[in-house]
């Protein structure tokens, strides 16, 4: 398996908003703009990477636009920078950009949504383990439950990428509770869907994309996990040929690392924990995993050991 | 002619080239610190509690945000001492920053073997006294409480610390503070730290269960900022003054003009806590908005700063 990424020259910088554009009734894609030091720390960031965004001094939206189930956590004032992954990131001459793609969610995502062009926001990161990519492989599928999108669709495009074109076919499976919880742009015509093409962010890059719903109002009517439990069963690769990639509910992340361990196959979770500040200082977003395969239990830290583990290792 | 400001201080016989720490288990071992920052312009720095043998922590989740502030429950989570001294003892060496090792045990005799097998470190400036940790069910607070046991834990680490200074820890959840402060000076504390967190409780609605999984954690951050200005002047007033024993004063600071408030109330020094989160490197800058705050108000000597309320 090729080397984990990790970088070692993270640190704190200041980003420049250069778009925050509402996608669906409560997602958004934030662009953010690094240069100097930042644009050089970030260029190398990885998928299922994060980093830290201080929102404390961003400002509310108006009283109308909060959504009333936010009335209350509205009134909250923050403290603590909060984690996001990107959804890509590009450089252009001596700059690098890092897309966000987040849901409003509570206090600090509601901030979020005021920022606009122009507006300076402090950024810690690179931080964790991304995914890796091994170089073995032919096939990978990419699950993704709810707010898992965005470490996946960086991922999808780095797998796309002519850098890894050994691997012959990516395949996104994206499950939400409702239609409306689905963090894309609509969704592709009748035709495309037809030709297993659902997802337009996923499309964009030639991947083949399965949508799941559990009240049935897009696509799959049940758990994204039965999609892949089913196209698993229809495959005649080996197990030592597919990786899986996922990413969201960890009740979700459970089902796909049962499934995967049933087929041998390799699977990687990025994993989620309350943090307070993301760079290994307070010990708060421990994760329960297998010491060295054995029954051991030892807690490891989603921020420095992950966010993205073997989902071997972990005690779901 | 450039005045010049000087914020050394003499803490209990050490001497620090300012008066900013870092605050227990929010620093680490200092090297997570030092991608952020340059340690070596911090006066002192305590590391993570150490305990004899290493301990994994509560279940998650560990930590929620607050108005103003944040509740933990790590328990302690951390190494053990013997790993300490074999990983991280190499990079505390390096710091010119006094170190303090944070001692936490769920005996007495754990408490005295992590001191006496540290004792005799020379990167070790003294040890900080954990009676006061609100999230371990053994030890921790319940030896912080009651003033017997406070003396009987402080007198054997005492001994067990030889030369190195003995900073006693105190928790604010007591009757009076001034009673415990008190006890842990007569049993021999060459300092005391003050405050520990508030044990605190969040309450998710949806479930009607806590957010944390310990059920309470401590609170710290802003939100706690007066309460331990208050506590620090009352046990600088009431038992640290008049025994020459210094303070190191913790509780919610982020700026310069905290710190400063802490030691016009009577702190000695202070420590950086959960400020160290969301803003890795702000001690160093703590260290000098502090000397601009003496350049302004005409202060020779930070000393003459400590106690200074009016």
């Amino acid at each position: 398996m090729s080397e984990r990424c990790s970088s070692s020259d993270k640190g704190m910088f200041e980003a420049i908003v250069s778009s925050n554009r509402q996608i669906g009734q409560r997602f958004y894609r934030l662009i953010l703009e690094f240069s100097g030091d930042g644009a050089i720390a970030f260029v190398n960031f990885q998928p299922g990477q994060f980093a830290e965004l201080d929102l404390s001094g961003t400002a509310l939206p108006s009283a109308e636009a909060i959504p009333e189930d936010l009335h209350d956590a509205a009134e909250r004032k923050i403290l603590l920078r909060r984690p996001f992954s990107f959804t890509d990131v590009t450089t252009n001459r001596d700059k690098t950009f890092a897309e966000l793609l987040y849901c409003v969610a509570g206090p600090a995502t509601l901030r979020m949504t005021t920022l606009s062009a122009g507006d300076s926001v402090s950024v810690i990161g690179p931080l964790g383990n991304g995914f890796s990519v091994p170089d073995d492989k032919k096939i990978a599928l990419l699950v993704t439950g709810g707010m898992g999108v965005p470490p996946l669709l960086h991922l999808a495009k780095v797998l796309t990428a002519d850098l890894h074109a050994t691997m012959i076919e990516v395949i996104a499976f994206a499950g939400a509770k409702t239609e409306t919880e689905l963090p894309f742009e609509g969704r592709l015509d009748e035709i495309s869907q037809q030709l297993g093409f659902s997802i337009p962010e996923f499309a964009m890059y030639g991947i083949e994309s399965l949508l799941a719903t559990d009240d049935g109002s897009a696509g799959y009517h049940g758990f994204i996990t039965d999609c892949l439990a089913e196209r698993l069963g229809q495959s005649d690769l080996a197990s030592e040929d597919i990786v899986i990639y996922s990413c969201g509910p960890e009740v979700m992340l459970a089902k796909v690392a049962e499934i995967a361990k049933d087929k041998n196959i390799d699977c990687q979770v990025s994993m989620e924990r309350r943090m307070a500040c993301g760079i290994g200082l307070c010990q708060s977003c421990a994760v329960e995993c297998r010491l060295n395969g054995s029954n051991e239990t030892v807690y490891k830290m989603c921020c420095k050991d992950g966010p993205v583990f073997d989902s071997r290792e972990v005690i779901f | 002619m450039e005045k010049t400001v000087d914020i050394s201080v003499d803490f209990a016989g050490i001497r620090l080239a300012n008066p900013v720490f870092t605050a227990s288990g929010t620093c680490g071992y200092a090297d997570e610190l030092a991608d952020f920052m340059d340690v070596n312009c911090l006066g002192g720095f305590i590391t993570k509690s150490i305990t004899l043998k290493p301990r994994e922590g509560n279940a998650t989740p560990r930590i929620v945000e607050t108005d103003s502030g944040m509740l933990n429950a790590i328990g302690l989570a951390n190494i053990g001492l013997d790993k300490f001294i074999e990983e991280k003892l190499p990079i505390l060496e390096k710091m010119t920053a006094a170190v303090f090792v944070n001692v936490a045990g769920q005996t007495i005799d754990e408490y005295v073997a992590v001191a006496q097998r540290l004792s005799s470190e020379k990167a070790i400036a003294g040890f900080e006294l954990n009676i006061s940790c609100p999230n371990v069910k053994k030890g921790g607070i319940s030896f912080g409480t009651e003033p017997e046991q406070v003396k009987e834990i402080t007198s054997a680490v005492k001994e067990a610390v030889g030369q190195k200074v003995l900073m006693v820890k105190l928790s604010p959840t007591v009757t009076d503070i001034s009673v415990i402060a008190r006890a842990a000076v007569e049993a021999g504390a060459d300092a005391l730290s003050l405050v520990n967190t508030f044990t605190a409780m969040v309450v998710d609605i949806e479930t009607r269960k806590p957010v944390l999984a310990n059920r309470t954690g401590g609170l710290s951050g802003p939100a706690i900022k007066p309460i331990a200005v208050h506590l620090v002047n009352k046990v600088y007033n009431e038992v640290a003054k008049s025994r020459g024993i210094p303070v190191l004063g913790v509780g919610g600071i982020r700026t310069a003009s905290d710190a400063i408030e802490f030691i016009i109330a009577g702190a000695s020094a202070v420590g950086i806590g959960t400020a160290n989160f969301i803003e890795p490197g702000c001690t160093a800058k703590i260290v000098e908005d502090i000397k601009k705050y003496c350049d302004r108000k005409e202060i020779a000597n930070i000393k003459e700063l400590t106690g200074s309320l009016l």
